[in-house]
């Protein structure tokens, strides 16, 4: 399983979790955080903000629904035409175990796909 | 002395990722200090999971039929939890888990989720201490 972390604009946010449940992933953690990019923030007059709102976003998916997760999330977090400065980053990394806590079993790559086609 | 270093202990470093309901995070905490793992952080999350879904209507939202798309709407509110991060070394990680499994276990939707994530390396600030050393579970 992989984990996808995608930092993006707090404005975005529910575009990008709506999306993401068209796209056929429902289950979705979000968090307020505070960050700067690489262009150390914002300047505004003579004031630099480098500690700008963001959401964090994280999901766990399958190694396969990997690239279509990140594709939802880029194309929806994206601002104007090109994208601008602030629109974020996604972060992938590798998940070793997955547990649900209401039935007590470990999951892995098939026992997701069962239950995704069992209804 | 360099104080970054790549991992050296014999024994690998896990991150456990609780997703857990608001309600069980003292009796979470006082479980998991008994059972020896006392250095946690905790922290508020908003989410939502796959619940309540109907799985027809997103496979069929899935292929971009309209109706489908219509009828899921926007989709759950998010449910706010409780996100425990907690880092231990290999042999203590099914401990932890089944530590949290058992005092969270309700047996319906909305439990929570764990996950278990490699971690290269760890150092504690005060001392500059890496690897091993600087994990307070490592002789559990």
């Amino acid at each position: 399983m992989i984990m996808i972390r995608a930092i993006i604009r707090p404005e975005k946010s529910d575009e990008v979790l709506a999306a993401l449940m068209y796209a056929g992933f429902p289950a979705v953690t979000k968090m307020d955080v505070y960050g700067r990019g690489k262009q150390r923030g914002m300047k505004v007059g003579e004031v630099i903000y480098d500690e700008l709102p963001k959401e964090l976003i994280f999901t766990v998916v399958r190694e396969a629904d990997k690239d279509l997760v990140i594709e939802t999330i880029m194309k929806t977090a994206r601002t104007g035409t090109k994208g601008a400065f602030g629109d974020g980053k996604i972060f992938v990394s590798q998940v070793e175990e997955v547990y649900t806590v209401s039935s007590g079993i470990r999951e892995g790559e098939e026992m997701s796909a069962i239950a995704l086609s069992a209804t | 002395m360099s104080v970054v270093s790549t991992c050296r202990g014999s024994d690998a470093v896990k991150e456990i990722l609780a997703v857990i309901r608001m309600n069980k995070i003292n009796a979470t905490k006082r479980a998991l200090a008994d059972a020896g793992i006392s250095s946690i952080t905790a922290r508020k999350v908003m989410g939502r999971g796959k619940g309540k879904v109907d799985y027809l209507l997103l496979q069929g939202a899935q292929a971009g039929h309209e109706e489908a798309i219509c009828q899921l709407g926007p989709g759950p509110k998010l449910i706010p939890k409780r996100m425990l991060t907690i880092v231990v070394p290999d042999h203590v990680v099914p401990k932890a888990v089944r530590t949290i499994i058992d005092l969270n276990r309700t047996g319906s939707p909305g439990d929570g989720k764990i996950f278990v994530l490699p971690v290269l390396d760890t150092i504690r600030v005060r001392t500059g201490e890496t690897g091993d050393q600087a994990i307070d579970e490592m002789a559990l």
